[in-house]
């Protein structure tokens, strides 16, 4: 299990602040998901930790700086989940989630028996293995979500970045794909950061939130402390109520303003 | 750098553009693959009797209105009317000549940057000549016509008589007459004398006449190949009648044949000669090679049908004659 | 559905691990072979009984064997480039390759091939070279100025500018000096007319390092195919792989520009093909193109040969003959499957 630390981390697009002064460690094994209005940062701070922006400030694996290390080695360390990923029609199951191995892989080289044990082996255990030999043209949107996280835990890498894993999904994959992340976030011990919209959801599923405004963290801490009333209509803008289950669950409920 | 850059690719779009507005539209085809697939002809250079793409009339026209006056200043745009002019006397009545004619030295002392391939009237014009000469290829008789310039067309020839007839015309237009007459006279013995000169031969000897490195050849329906004809020579491009008369022929076929001579009239404009021609691989086993029947031509003296012509058919007749010593012996 | 978890693991092992369409390679080499023999037995001089050995060696062999190379290089380096920038309508000369080169022979030919005969090296093949390489590389100035590192789209773009541009060039030089026109156009018609075994060994060295280069990168072109962002967060080093794919691909397809012309459609036609029947995989895609290209060539080049024996039909009026419909034909089925 690994921890993820940023320092002061800073993104610009042009002249555009998206992210500026984020500061915060993820514990080992923690689930921190990051919520916020569009355009809060949410984004940018799970690109910048898969190396795809420039970024200022540090981010540290186990305390050691990713910008420091390869590419390669980075992919060995960080697994990045987009929010609409590709999906060649023509790949195959098998062939896609062989691309997580691509950073165990040689430059000029090919991938081992054990790669192929590791797919078949991920491929099962998500109950994917009838989609081995078929085209993701033929796989449906839960069946393909399940794949892009397949390819992640291919990837073998502590840390686990999921950018909107539940946007295009209905009611039941949404829940199907989180139950999923979290089987597997306590199998292999990965540290989990996500971004996500559905307040309820996010609340419900991971340890800690940090609530995104502007590029800067409003509020951070358990779903109860940061999914309240007031705090959601300051930066959301929204009118809401928020219940508390028994079982300590938060539910955020928008309420009508009309009559 | 990054500025560099920048001013380097702004350059270039505005080069673009402005090459964009000069652009014909069958220049942007030349490069083109798939455009070009259709456009497999090559394109009409100077070759006697192109037979495919020579006006209708067999005779070149007459000058547009009876020349009563003598033509004093005559602006010629075809290099073979150039060459007759001078040899029927008439050169002192040229005041100027196309960037092509070369011949003779007193012509090409004559030359100007005109073009007989894109004429440019306004630069005829400004020559004030009352005389054009050119080959019917373009249509500059249509704008020549509209600023009531005289003009001759002096076509492709297709046979000798059209070359002693286009002779006749220019010296009626010139008032050289009489030095036409001998001209015409003067060639048609030499010719004779030369065709005499070779005896005929059971077997036809091969030949192959040589237009340009990638082996394009002429048939016998064109002009030059009915100047080999009159020695009973076999034209080996014969065989590829049915598709141009100026077909390309393949290495294989043409080491295959083995012709007898090999007729070079690629030497000016790309440098082939004996020894290249020799070096070839596998056309070592050709007869011609082997037996020093590859004979180098003037480029233009093979694709112009003026005076010149003469020099053509001796020259002919001098190889056919070496090279039946050579077999025969 | 097997119950026993250990056993279905085997089982996907066993699925995963099994390269479907094994025989794909064994099969386009017996093609080739086919394609080799039959280049070697036709010809304007006769079928191999009766033919002179000294024609098949000297002209007939060397061209079969050129237009093989040439065939195979045109072909990978299409299906190259288009694993690259992700578009599977991607030909090798997009970048400018073409145009760049054609203005270079157009060049020489206007010095005049007279004046350059005594040269030391034929100055045609390697004025053609240089002028594709510089295209190629003006097209990368350009396209990286504008910010082309982030997609291929800008690249593109700017090869489509420059090829305008030496397009423009070469019309002006014509223009200049129109007797060379039908020299440039049968060049640019692409021909193995004069193929002899000096041009073989012009080309070989190029050939050889640009397919080796391709080949060893085709597993990063299967990356490629997710997209730029998720190949760098898989560890791929992205503008590295498409700058060296682009090098060996232009340098290959420089090489035999050069000496054969430009000959059209291979480019497209065949990784198209090879993709239809054996998947988009660029790990089997390479390779068949490769030699599946060479065949088509060798093949292509028969009715040029023969169709008007013993006269020429030039190779880039035969492959545009049998390319444009070949590529409706793609563009119908692809319209209809995969939308």
């Amino acid at each position: 299990m690994s921890s993820l630390a940023f320092v002061d981390l800073s993104v610009r697009y042009g002249r555009r602040d998206a992210i500026a002064g984020f500061t915060d460690t993820v514990r080992p094994g923690e689930w921190l998901c990051l919520i916020g209005p569009n355009g809060a940062g949410k984004s940018s701070i799970l690109r910048a930790t898969a190396g795809l922006v420039p970024h200022g400030g540090r981010i540290e694996v186990d305390g050691s700086p990713l910008s420091l290390r390869s590419s390669r080695r980075r992919a060995e360390l960080v697994a990045y989940v987009p929010q609409s990923p590709n999906l060649p029609d023509d790949m195959t199951g098998a062939e896609y989630v062989l691309l997580g191995r691509n950073p165990y892989i040689g430059y000029f080289g090919v991938e081992s028996q054990h790669d192929l044990a590791m797919v078949a082996s991920v491929l099962d255990r998500l109950d994917l293995a009838d989609f081995a030999r078929r085209p993701l043209g033929t796989m449906s949107g839960g069946e393909r979500q399940r794949l892009v996280i397949a390819r992640a835990i291919a990837q073998e890498a502590p840390i686990l970045l999921l950018d909107e894993p539940t946007s295009a999904l209905d009611i039941g994959h949404q829940q199907q794909a989180l139950e999923l992340v979290d089987r597997l976030r306590r199998e292999h011990g990965l540290t989990v950061v996500s971004a996500m919209h559905d307040l309820t959801l996010a609340g419900l599923y991971a340890d800690r939130l940090a609530l995104l405004h502007q590029g800067h963290v409003v509020a951070t801490g358990p779903a109860a402390s940061v999914l309240r009333p007031e705090t959601l209509s300051e930066f959301y803008g929204v009118s809401v109520s928020v219940h508390h289950e028994d079982d300590g669950t938060v539910v955020v409920v928008p309420r009508r303003t009309s009559a | 750098m990054k500025q560099f850059r920048r001013v380097l690719a702004l350059a270039t779009v505005s080069l673009v553009a402005l090459a964009a507005c000069g652009d014909d539209a069958e220049e942007t085809t030349a490069t083109d693959p798939a455009a070009t697939a259709t456009t497999a002809a090559p394109a009409a250079t100077e070759e006697p009797a192109d037979a495919t793409t020579a006006p209708a009339a067999t005779e070149p026209a007459a000058p547009d209105e009876p020349v009563g006056d003598v033509a004093q200043a005559i602006v010629s745009l075809s290099p073979t009317a150039t060459e007759i002019l001078f040899a029927i006397g008439a050169g002192d009545q040229v005041i100027a000549v196309d960037d092509q004619s070369n011949y003779p030295a007193e012509a090409a002392a004559k030359a100007s940057a005109l073009s007989g391939y894109e004429p440019n009237v306004e630069a005829i014009a400004a020559y004030e000549p009352d005389l054009v000469l050119h080959d019917g290829t373009t249509d500059l008789a249509t704008s020549l016509d509209t600023l009531g310039i005289s003009d001759w067309v002096g076509a492709a020839a297709l046979s000798f008589d059209d070359i002693y007839v286009q002779i006749e015309q220019l010296g009626a237009a010139t008032g050289h007459v009489a030095e036409a007459a001998e001209l015409v006279a003067n060639m048609q013995a030499d010719i004779a004398d030369a065709v005499a000169s070779v005896p005929a031969l059971e077997t036809p000897l091969a030949f192959y006449h040589e237009l340009d490195p990638t082996f394009y050849s002429v048939t016998s329906n064109t002009f030059i190949g009915q100047v080999y004809g009159l020695f009973g020579l076999r034209n080996v491009a014969d065989t590829a009648e049915g598709t141009s008369d100026y077909p390309q022929l393949s290495a294989e076929f043409l080491i295959s044949q083995s012709p007898d001579l090999i007729f070079l009239a690629d030497t000016k404009c790309c440098g082939e000669t004996v020894e290249t021609v020799a070096a070839r691989p596998g056309w070592d086993a050709i007869s011609a090679v082997a037996n020093g029947g590859v004979v180098a031509l003037d480029d233009d003296v093979a694709s112009r049908w003026g005076p010149r012509v003469v020099e053509l058919v001796q020259t002919i007749a001098d190889s056919v004659n070496a090279v039946a010593t050579v077999t025969a012996g | 559905m097997l119950a026993d978890p250990l056993a279905r693991t085997a089982t996907t092992a066993r699925s995963v691990a099994a390269r479907p369409g094994r025989w794909w390679l064994p099969a386009s080499l017996v093609l080739l072979a086919v394609a080799l023999f039959l280049g070697v037995m036709v010809g304007p001089a006769g079928n191999w009984g009766s033919a002179d050995w000294n024609i098949i060696w000297n002209v007939r062999l060397p061209r079969v064997v050129l237009a093989g190379i040439v065939g195979a290089t045109l072909s990978l380096s299409g299906a190259s480039y288009q694993g690259v920038f992700r578009n599977p309508l991607v030909d090798p000369y997009l970048l400018g390759v073409a145009a760049g080169a054609g203005l270079g022979a157009t060049i020489v030919f206007a010095v005049g091939r007279a004046s350059t005969t005594t040269w030391l090296i034929d100055p045609l093949p390697l004025a053609a070279f240089i002028g594709g390489l510089l295209a190629v590389l003006l097209t990368y100035l350009v396209g990286a100025s504008f910010g082309a590192n982030r997609n291929g789209v800008t690249l593109v773009l700017a090869g489509v500018a420059v090829t305008s541009l030496a397009t423009a060039i070469q019309a002006f030089v014509l223009q200049r000096n129109t007797e060379v026109i039908r020299e440039v156009y049968s060049w640019i018609l692409g021909r193995l007319t004069l193929a002899n075994w000096g041009d073989v060994r012009l080309v070989l060295p190029y050939v050889v390092v640009s397919s080796a280069v391709l080949l060893l990168h085709r597993r990063h072109l299967d990356v490629l195919r997710v997209g730029d962002d998720e190949a760098i967060s898989l560890g791929t080093q992205v503008t590295r792989v498409r700058l060296v794919v682009v090098i060996a691909a232009t340098m290959g397809t420089a090489a035999v520009v050069s000496v054969s012309g430009l000959i059209g459609f291979v480019g497209i036609v065949v990784p198209h093909a090879v993709r239809l029947l054996a998947g988009a995989s660029y790990r089997r895609l390479l390779p068949l193109s490769l030699v599946v290209g060479a065949a088509f060539l060798i093949l292509a080049d028969i009715p040029g040969r023969v169709l008007q024996d013993p006269a020429e039909t030039p190779i880039g009026v035969v492959t545009a003959f049998f390319g444009a419909p070949f590529f409706i034909l793609v563009l119908r089925t692809r319209g209809r499957s995969l939308g």
